[in-house]
């Protein structure tokens, strides 16, 4: 898990705890004070409006009194008592509806609407006859279908009663009075009879219609009960109710309110309490999420730049704070580059190490390329000197068995045949004579005959040797050597060797018709001898190898020219061991230079 | 001895008529007489025909004279041009190639005739001073019918090439 995540875990176990009891306490103790104050509330209003309902009828109550005790229903003429009546009635608004006389038989003797009649049947007149004022229960009007009551007082004349004075009240007035209660959209009040009949609702056509007994509160009220209390009304609806009995009436007056509106402080104070809870959450989680930011990014730049480490693209991780982890950044930063700079320089070893290899490989590839030439050039050089040697052996043998077995051999054959046979003899003793001078040569033990040698005699005794030949190819030789030429401290028979080679070189190589110069000139250090020829040449890179032994420029014309390459490696190794060098120029085509200097005797 | 085209309308002319001239024969073939008597001679020639290939005079001289010795008839050539031209032009009985040779060695030349269908069925005996026997196996790859290392006895190659001869002329 990252440390950002446990950091915030971290921090909202410990804070949104404690933060949630505190949450859940202060609610109950809210929501039980704003219950509390709501019950009271209600209740309140309901006594209130009770009371104010009791005031209303013992007002009304007082009113019969005084109008039934006054001289003026008894004494005044009819007409006069309507008139004081209707001035009354109109001081109190539509209150009451009829006041009227009755005689103690019950006949209607005044009614200010004029109406007659017998009401002796009725409780509120008896009620009023034994000298009582009297509260009839509630009736609907026959006239508007609206609730009211009827009170009644005796009217007495000298102590006794003579007749009953009776007024119509209208119940409608208690509307302003209950409209008081606050009751919501949904709520009700009604008043009821002790017989859970309602006598007094909003709704008029309710009145005296239904029966609602078995509402909670109406039980209570007409057990004569106040309170207030929460229940499921008739309608089915939870409600909270309140209750009130008034006992001079024996009404009890009943307000509901819907649970729901009537707490809804509670709901509210939930819903703000859970906001509070929410938004002190996010708060947390912001707080948690600013620290761990602030603790976790170096650690999460740290383990960047490991990552980068790893991959070979490392940059210097910037330092953010001072503190443990800032000071581990800076360590590592210093540990990286000294890692990088470890790297480099063993990358860069490698690198060397590879050239080395590469190198050595080249030079190993070359050296075995050198090999296998060597060891082409020696299998062609067995080859060369087995047929070399093995050439005039056959040519030899071939002609002696003829010789031997043949009995009829005519003279000019046989001659020939001898001739064969002694020409490679001659041949034979000349290739072994040109090994064997080589091999004393390589091994270093050429034993010069020192002596003063003048040139012009030298190749005087060579040009004698291939005259002939020159002649038959038609080419001609040019000695080109002053007659005062200082004699020079060399080797006599070597020396011819030498230039003999290099003629017969010269004369191989040379077309007919073409020329070889042989030229000798003296300077202070010695004398230097050079053979020019107008040959074919020899090509810059086979330059170097034609004194190597066995060396032919053109392997084909071994046979052609004769010679086994081995003239030019004497040659090369006797004026070696005069201390001195042959040099070569050459030009493909124009022709070739060989030269050398010898030490003045 | 192989015969040719001309050869064989030259024998059924002289086999209708025995008398007719070598004039004759010239007029009716469109050839020279002078190459008609030529090939009437080498008609009645039974030597078997040789052609000899040596660079070295000095080989190729002793060998010839030994084996027209032996009534073998020796055409001698010294370089591998000069030997496929007279094997083509001659169509000898057998061959005898020296393999080291400047310009062309015995083994191309070998290799050349085996692949002309003039020359593929003429036999060839190699002669070389290379007795390695990788050498030996490259001559007889190519189609050499056998293999003389020199320096030889001379009573040794007679043999061989009695053999050779013999083995194809039974074919």
């Amino acid at each position: 898990m990252r440390i950002r995540s446990e950091l915030i875990i971290f921090f909202l176990v410990i804070s949104v705890l404690p933060l949630s009891a505190v949450v859940y306490i202060s609610y109950n103790y809210s929501e039980g004070a704003i219950r509390d104050s709501v019950r009271a509330t209600l209740s309140g209003a309901t006594e209130n409006t009770g009371n104010a309902i009791e005031n209303w009828m013992d007002a009304r109550k007082d009113d019969i009194r005084v109008i039934s005790q006054s001289n003026i229903a008894l004494e005044s003429p009819k007409e006069q008592f309507k008139d004081y009546i209707k001035i009354f009635e109109n001081e109190h608004q539509g209150v009451y509806r009829e006041f009227y006389m009755l005689d103690p038989s019950g006949n209607i003797t005044f009614s200010d609407i004029d109406r007659t009649g017998n009401e002796g049947q009725k409780s509120y007149f008896h009620e009023a006859l034994k000298g009582n004022i009297y509260v009839s229960d509630v009736s609907l009007s026959e006239s508007s279908d609206t609730p009211e009551i009827i009170i009644t007082g005796p009217v007495r004349r000298n102590g006794e009663t003579v007749g009953v004075l009776a007024a119509r009240v209208s119940l409608e007035n208690l509307y302003r009075i209950i409209e008081k209660i606050d009751i919501g959209k949904s709520g009700e009040v009604f008043v009821v009879n002790q017989d859970g009949d309602i006598i007094f609702h909003k709704n008029r056509s309710r009145i005296l219609k239904e029966n609602v007994y078995n509402n909670f509160a109406v039980k209570e009220v007409t057990y004569e009960k106040n309170g207030i209390n929460e229940y499921v009304n008739y309608k089915g609806e939870k409600v909270l109710g309140s209750y009130y009995w008034l006992p001079l009436y024996r009404w009890g007056l009943i307000a509901e309110k819907n649970i729901d509106e009537a707490y809804v402080g509670v709901l509210i104070l939930g819903k703000v309490m859970i906001a509070i809870s929410l938004f002190a959450v996010m708060g947390v989680v912001f707080l948690a999420l600013v620290i761990s930011g602030n603790i976790t990014r170096p650690i999460k730049s740290l383990e960047e730049g490991a990552l980068g480490l790893l991959c070979g693209n490392f940059k210097p991780i910037p330092v953010t704070s001072v503190n443990e982890i800032g000071r581990l950044t800076e360590i590592f930063n210093s540990t990286a580059s000294e890692l990088l700079e470890t790297r480099k320089k063993l990358e860069a070893k490698i690198e060397r190490a590879d050239k080395d290899l590469e190198k050595k490989n080249k030079e190993l590839t070359s050296a075995n390329e050198e090999l296998k030439k060597l060891d082409e050039l020696k299998s062609d050089f067995l080859s060369l000197v087995s047929h070399e040697l093995k050439t005039p052996l056959s040519s030899m043998r071939i002609s002696a068995e003829h010789l031997e077995s043949e009995e009829n051999i005519d003279n000019a054959t046989r001659k020939e045949l001898l001739s064969i046979i002694i020409r490679n003899i001659d041949r034979q003793t000349r290739l072994i004579n040109d090994i064997l001078d080589l091999s004393k040569i390589e091994a270093g033990k050429t034993e010069l005959q020192l002596e003063n040698v003048g040139i012009r005699e030298i190749a005087g005794t060579s040009f004698e040797n291939i005259k002939q030949i020159a002649n038959k190819k038609n080419i001609s030789i040019i000695l080109d050597i002053p007659d005062n030429l200082s004699s020079v401290m060399a080797d006599r028979e070597k020396l011819i060797i030498v230039l003999n080679n290099l003629f017969e070189n010269a004369l191989k190589f040379t077309p007919g018709g073409g020329s070889i110069t042989l030229c000798a000139a003296e300077d202070s250090k010695g004398i230097e001898v050079s053979m020019k020829d107008t040959g074919i040449g020899i090509e810059k890179e086979k330059l170097e190898k034609i004194f190597d032994k066995f060396y032919q420029v053109d392997s084909s014309s071994r046979r052609k020219t004769g010679g086994c390459g081995l003239g030019l490696s004497i040659s090369s190794g006797i004026i070696r061991a005069h201390d001195s060098v042959i040099h070569v120029e050459s030009e493909p085509g124009k022709g070739s230079t060989f030269s050398f200097k010898l030490k003045k005797g | 001895m192989i015969r040719d085209a001309i050869d064989n309308k030259i024998i059924e002319l002289v086999k209708k008529n025995e008398n007719i001239s070598n004039s004759e024969i010239s007029k009716i073939l469109g050839i020279p007489e002078v190459e008609i008597a030529e090939r009437i001679e080498n008609f009645s020639d039974i030597r078997s025909k040789i052609i000899l290939v040596d660079d070295e005079i000095d080989m190729l001289l002793p060998l010839k004279i030994s084996l027209e010795a032996e009534n073998y008839l020796v055409l001698g050539a010294s370089n591998g041009f000069e030997a496929i031209e007279l094997a083509k032009t001659n169509i000898p009985d057998l061959i005898l190639l020296d393999v080291m040779m400047p310009e062309m060695d015995g083994y191309e030349v070998c290799g050349r005739l085996k692949k002309d269908p003039v020359t593929r069925n003429i036999p060839v005996i190699m002669l070389t001073a290379k007795d390695a026997v990788r050498e030996k196996v490259k001559g007889l790859d190519i189609g050499a019918d056998d293999y003389v290392t020199k320096p030889f006895n001379l009573n040794e190659l007679k043999a061989r090439i009695k053999s050779v001869l013999r083995r194809y002329r039974d074919q």
